[in-house]
């Protein structure tokens, strides 16, 4: 039966989709409704990344929030790290990111948040969805409508303040670091270059800080996308570059020789720079490398492991008080003295931090991680075929202990596969990893061959 | 059907109490409507009054219009006169009125106009309508969305504009109270008084973050409750009343006599008629008879149509511009030709001033001098189910009048008449007496009494 295209997604973790036939206008007014009935009277924060269908949605979400008896605070383009920490900042009850963070422009999305500025947790979020469905919103009368302010000023500067409390910034700004930034035009383009040119007084060479001009590129940082930055960083004879997604909450980045790292090495590099300053474990997702464990343990901290989504990490974090967390392969780093959200900026101030501190180059410092072979893949499936696939792909690894909290993780002693279900597409999401490369190909051609033989 | 109406969605456009009756829903479905109505890609011009309520509207307005693929131009809090005009001026495809007129402040409404501001006809309000309840939109892809437009200057050129038509120097000699019901004339008149140096004393005149002052309604009744006390003690030359979207006035005279809506329609005839011989007067049929015998003394003719701006639409279309000297109703709403046919209470004041500046005359001098009709209005709740019966009774109790059976029954004699329809806003019967000299009592207590015999 050929599947009838729907690029829709109304799920817990919010509603996202391709707008014009998918996602409507109508559609953000009643999730914004029924967010502000959930969330109670009071100031919601609104913000959006820089999508030619933001401004439309923003307008859209905001009629939804006024309908229910919500202040509006409209805090225009920030990057989603920003608009979160405006949140909790302001003591609001509530914030709307407008973005789809890495996904293709013609996706948009509604991220929302809680009176701390983070995701729901698994149960508020499935409360909300009901909410949603029974449509029973509130309705504010005449006198109960509140406005709409704005402020597009302080939201740079409550995130600046946050991140400079754990960086020696006069460290920073004495090495005058030759910078290379490429902001995919995103949310983040004016004030990245204000954070690293006046804040951290980098020698800065951007490209792509037009928030007005479409993608240049993929929106998703990664070595592929990130060609471009990687030839400004030779160029220019920059000692590192950064890369972010559109709503700047991910960061990729390039070292001096115009190679893009892993971005589990990323993190892992943020995981030592965090623990050298916070005491505290460290919480990542079941496909992030085991690059993290090895730092951790240098530091004596444990590392605990969680389903894949932002969300989850960030639960988890709260519950284990953590010092550090993310994802590794996405480019998310979660530093919670900060904020409990995936930060760009934070990750961006910590790498700089360290080069000033140590004096090494970011190649130096990322050849000196324990070594690891990583691949990530991805196959199509049937619905229906799922448990069979994971049985099979189970019995090719006999007697391997197995983590099922997210699909099937098999945890070899020199390595491991994952195997998860996407919760977007019927696909199936592979990713090995062991510490030699020939090891790595054998790991990843057992999984490819039992989930075809089955 | 007793219930209290909330919601009305028809010809005119969608009102409703927000909250309860009109929802955030609605306003995304019939702005959605309209942006699928209107040409593909044309720019729209938006304003809205006063309400708190304005606010919400406003964000689910813009949204539809720009998924729908077209630029809005937002002009913030103004008066629907000025919306109109605005279309006009920089050639948009079409324009949205948010605001609830002379409505009570937990109404609101939407009002859509066409390419120069002109009121959608029957017809193409009735494909909006089949648009909206289809709910079919036709929403662009993600890189044809449409860009917002704020611009906050658009009373200026409108200010302009009356400039030409009316000589505003001639009356600065006028010390002018104006009640403005924390409507949109506050902007304008403030606008007016610095630009042109009209001597405008403005009461309930802030616009932002308080409820009106009392209720919008324009009539004899809300002229006496703030604006005619206050006539004699400020020695104003004359008083006026906007509604809150500034299309409807009334006034009080420089005595302090709260003036009856009814008589707008008449002053404004025997202004403008004089300077266009020949020329028609179109209004309803529930509007005071003294407006043929000011027609006649001019020698024109006047044309009655059903009640209801649409129906005054409609009317309009079958004429060619230059044959219609002006329209309106009782309810204080006038529009005149050299404002594109656009009900306008700013207009109709500075016609009504520069009536008093060309005549030397004081406003008690100018109304006082028609002959006195007297008026009586009832309403009574109803049973649909009977309404054919009741109508019919009523007209073969009055079988030698003349029945005009356009909208409800209408029966006329020479010296007075009657009217009994059923309201388009509200579910009552409303009955309406008019007779020259003293008040109609027994044939508005008869009429009454057989509406009440039907309840």
């Amino acid at each position: 039966m050929p599947r009838r295209e729907h690029l829709l997604k109304i799920g817990v973790s919010g509603i996202r989709g391709v707008v014009g036939d998918f996602l409507t206008p109508s559609l953000a007014c009643a999730f914004g409704q029924a967010f502000g009935t959930y969330i109670g009277r009071g100031r919601v924060i609104v913000g959006r990344d820089t999508r030619m269908t933001g401004q439309m949605l923003q307008h859209a979400a905001s009629c939804g929030l006024l309908a229910a008896g919500s202040e509006v605070v409209d805090v225009g383009v920030l990057p989603t790290p920003t608009i979160q920490i405006y949140v909790a900042d302001t003591g609001a009850r509530g914030g709307i990111a407008l973005t789809a963070s890495h996904n293709p422009p013609e996706y948009n999305a509604l991220k929302l948040f809680n009176s701390e500025g983070l995701f729901f947790n698994q149960y508020e979020r499935g409360e909300l969805i009901d909410l949603y469905h029974q449509s029973q919103f509130r309705r504010a009368a005449n006198s109960e409508i509140r406005g709409i302010t704005k402020d597009y000023e302080s939201g740079p500067r409550r995130h600046f303040e946050r991140i400079l409390r754990h960086v020696d910034v006069e460290a920073i700004r004495r090495r005058r670091f030759r910078v290379a930034l490429d902001g995919v035009n995103g949310a983040g383009s004016a004030m990245s270059c204000q954070f690293l040119e006046q804040i951290l007084g980098c020698d800065l060479r951007a490209i792509w800080v037009d928030p007005g001009k479409p993608f240049p590129r993929e929106a998703e940082p990664k070595p592929e996308s990130l060609t471009e930055l990687a030839a400004l960083v030779q160029r220019e004879g920059c000692e590192i570059g950064f890369g972010q997604d559109p709503d700047g909450d991910r960061l990729a980045v390039c070292d001096e020789n115009g190679r893009v790292l892993d971005n589990d090495d990323v993190l892992a590099l943020v995981v030592d720079a965090a623990l050298a300053l916070h005491a505290g474990d460290v919480v990542v997702n079941l496909t992030t490398s085991s690059v993290v464990e090895d730092v951790a343990r240098r530091h004596g901290r444990q590392v605990f492991r969680t389903p894949v989504g932002e969300a989850n990490v960030v639960e988890r974090m709260r519950a284990v008080k953590a010092a550090i967390g993310g994802e590794g392969s996405n480019g998310g780093i979660i530093f919670p003295a900060v904020h409990l959200c995936r930060d760009s900026y934070t990750g961006m101030a910590f790498l700089l931090h360290r080069m000033a501190q140590t004096g090494k180059s970011i190649s130096q410092m990322a050849a000196e991680l324990p070594k690891y072979h990583r691949r990530l893949g991805k196959v199509s499936y049937e619905h229906g075929r799922l448990g069979m696939l994971m049985q099979s792909l189970e019995q090719a690894f006999p007697g391997v202990p197995a983590d099922r909290t997210d699909g099937l993780k098999l945890l070899l002693d020199d390595g491991w596969v994952h195997v998860r279900a996407s919760n977007t597409e019927p696909l199936l999401r592979l990713a090995a990893e062991a510490r030699s490369a020939e090891r790595l190909e054998e790991l990843y051609g057992r999984v490819v061959q039992a989930l075809q033989q089955s | 059907m007793n219930e209290p109406q909330l919601l009305r969605i028809s010809h005119v456009g969608v009102r409703g109490v927000v909250g309860p009756g009109l929802t955030a829903s609605h306003v995304l479905d019939f702005a959605s409507a309209f942006g699928t109505f209107l040409a593909p890609k044309v720019p729209v011009v938006l304003g809205r009054d006063t309400r708190a309520s304005g606010v919400m509207i406003r964000e689910g307005v813009i949204a539809a219009l720009l998924a729908t693929g077209h630029d809005v131009i937002d002009l913030g809090v103004v008066s629907t006169p000025v919306i109109q005009h605005t279309i006009s001026r920089i050639g948009a495809g079409g324009g949205v009125s948010i605001g609830a007129s002379h409505n009570a402040a937990e109404w609101n409404a939407l009002k859509f106009f066409g390419p120069n501001g002109i009121y959608l006809s029957t017809a193409e309000a009735s494909e909006l309508l089949d648009i909206y309840h289809l709910k079919k939109f036709d929403f662009v892809g993600w890189t044809e969305v449409g860009k917002l437009c704020l611009q906050d200057n658009a009373i200026d050129p409108y200010l302009d504009d009356l400039a030409q038509v009316f000589d505003l120097e001639s009356l600065r000699q006028f010390k002018v109270l104006v009640d403005c019901c924390n409507g949109t004339s506050a902007l304008i008149l403030r606008r007016m008084k610095e630009r042109f140096g009209l001597n405008l004393i403005l009461i309930n005149e802030k616009t932002e973050g308080v409820d009106f002052a009392h209720d919008p309604a324009i009539s004899r009744e809300t002229v006496g409750l703030q604006l005619a006390p206050l006539m004699q003690p400020v020695a104003a030359d004359a008083g006026f009343l906007f509604d809150a979207d500034s299309d409807r006035v009334a006034i009080a005279t420089e005595e302090g006599n709260p003036v009856s809506e009814e008589m707008i329609l008449p002053i404004l005839a025997d202004y403008v008629l004089p300077r266009v011989p020949g020329r028609l007067v179109i209004t309803n049929i529930s509007t005071t008879a003294l407006v043929e015998e000011v027609a006649s003394r001019h020698g024109a003719k006047v044309v009655r149509a059903p009640v209801g701006r649409q129906a005054a639409i409609d009317a309009l279309t079958g004429y060619r511009p230059e044959q219609v000297a002006l329209a309106g109703e009782g309810t204080g709403a006038v529009m005149m030709p050299q404002f594109r046919f656009v009900y306008d209470g700013i207009a109709s004041m500075l016609a009504i001033l520069s009536m008093m500046a060309e005549r030397k005359a004081r406003l008690s001098e100018i109304v006082d001098a028609y002959p006195r009709y007297s008026m009586l209005k009832g309403q009574l709740p109803f049973a649909s189910r009977r309404l054919p019966e009741l109508l019919m009774e009523i007209q073969m109790a009055y079988s030698d009048g003349r029945v005009t059976s356009i909208d409800g029954l209408r029966v006329d004699w020479p010296d007075r008449w009657f009217h009994v329809r059923v309201s388009q806003t509200e579910p009552v019967v409303r009955v309406i007496c008019e007779q020259r000299g003293d008040p109609p009592i027994a044939l508005f207590e008869d009429l009454m009494g057989r509406v009440r015999s039907y309840v």
